[in-house]
């Protein structure tokens, strides 16, 4: 099994393909698992670096280091560690913010950058319930029964996957089903719950989860090409709005009908979206 | 090499593979076990598999994604007489 050091963390990390390299940074709460589909697609054409943030998947959990400029320097970290000198980075909610403070801090590094879905603590220091136009049935029935004021939460999408987490454990885990439903892959669903709540409460995520990044002149100093992809459904859209006027020249995309996990419920779409964006890449590896 | 003889090391790589788990005792894996159901696997445990199944086989660029995936998301669940049906022909070109 494959390990780089990286600061105080072992990353579990995997390559597939050859070609222009990609390194596909996953959100909060999942895996590499997340891209696996994707990268096997995109491995046609390129090399994809799949690996598990710090404190999920096969990843270790340190006390410390979940802080969104961390996770950024760790995807650099790991690109030391693999002798990538250059990669596009493609990220996914809180994977796509590390890919931007990766590219923050050493914009030659990286080629071009796919942010999908990200929430930016810029444009989004909370996160409200009614920034999503209407509650899923997952979360609906997570919202019933419990003592948190979800009007008022500030932290609306971490305080579910917690919400989702404890209940999973306690073998409640709700009938309804999302398209996507955190915690909700049956008896391995407990572990995956497990882990969450480890690292919430075990290590100073929680709280390192809403320390700022990079700040707005930096971001606006970004120049490589850039992909926005954003769903209509999603409550993370301000930040894709806010992204969008800071770098006028990037590509937006807009998913109509779509939701947070769009990369999993329109895969199809989402490999095809990227294989045109990084094409530029492979014209210049030719 | 014979499907049974591929059944038999994907058992000892999947002993081994869950020996740290916190499970309980199972009666014992075989072609018929499921990796989601009765070994509580989830999916980034699978993905860590293939990576140990390419290390056992000496496999290469192996398409687990015809495994894994059926129209972009993951099957519910897989056993292990599919895992190996699926790789006898790498395993055999290998």
């Amino acid at each position: 099994m494959a390990f780089a050091s990286v600061d105080n963390a072992q990353l579990a990390w995997q390559q597939l393909g050859e070609g222009p390299d990609l390194v596909l940074v996953h959100g909060l709460a999942t895996n590499r698992a997340f891209w696996f589909g994707h990268a096997m697609r995109l491995s046609q054409r390129f090399r994809v670096t799949l690996f598990d943030l710090r404190g999920h998947g096969y990843s270790s959990t340190p006390e410390h280091g979940y802080e969104i400029r961390r996770l950024g320097a760790d995807i650099l970290g790991l690109m030391d560690q693999l002798s990538i000198p250059q990669a596009a980075l493609i990220g996914h909610s809180y994977g796509g913010a590390a890919a931007i403070e990766a590219a923050v801090q050493a914009p030659e590094r990286v080629t071009a950058m796919a942010v999908l879905d990200a929430r930016s603590l810029l444009f989004q220091p909370q996160m409200w319930l009614h920034e999503a136009p209407d509650l899923s049935p997952f979360e609906a029935e997570i919202a019933q029964g419990t003592e948190v004021d979800w009007p008022r939460e500030p932290q609306v999408g971490l305080r579910f996957l917690e919400v989702a987490a404890r209940r999973c454990l306690a073998g409640q885990a709700p009938g309804a089903r999302d398209p996507v439903t955190p915690f909700g892959e049956g008896r391995g669903a407990r572990k995956a719950a497990r882990q969450w709540l480890n690292l919430i409460e075990q290590t100073t995520a929680w709280d390192d989860f809403h320390r700022p990044g990079a700040d707005i002149p930096a971001l606006r100093s970004l120049s490589q090409p850039t992909l926005l992809m954003y769903a209509d459904g999603s409550r993370c859209l301000k930040s894709g709005e806010g992204l969008r006027n800071l770098w006028p020249a990037a590509r937006f995309q807009l998913l109509e009908g779509a939701a947070h996990f769009f990369p999993l419920t329109h895969a199809e779409q989402v490999v095809h979206q990227l294989f045109d964006f990084l094409a530029p890449l492979t014209l210049t590896e030719a | 090499m014979a499907p049974d003889t591929i059944i038999a090391r994907l058992i000892a790589l999947l002993e081994d593979f869950t020996q740290d788990w916190d499970q309980e005792p199972d009666a014992g894996m075989s072609a018929d076990t499921l990796l989601l159901a009765d070994l509580g696997f989830e999916s980034v445990d699978i993905i860590q598999l293939t990576v140990a199944i390419e290390e056992e086989f000496k496999l290469f660029r192996t398409p687990f994604d015809k495994l894994l995936m059926k129209d972009g998301r993951y099957v519910d669940d897989l056993s292990i007489g599919q895992i190996a049906t699926f790789l006898q022909p790498y395993v055999q070109a290998a």
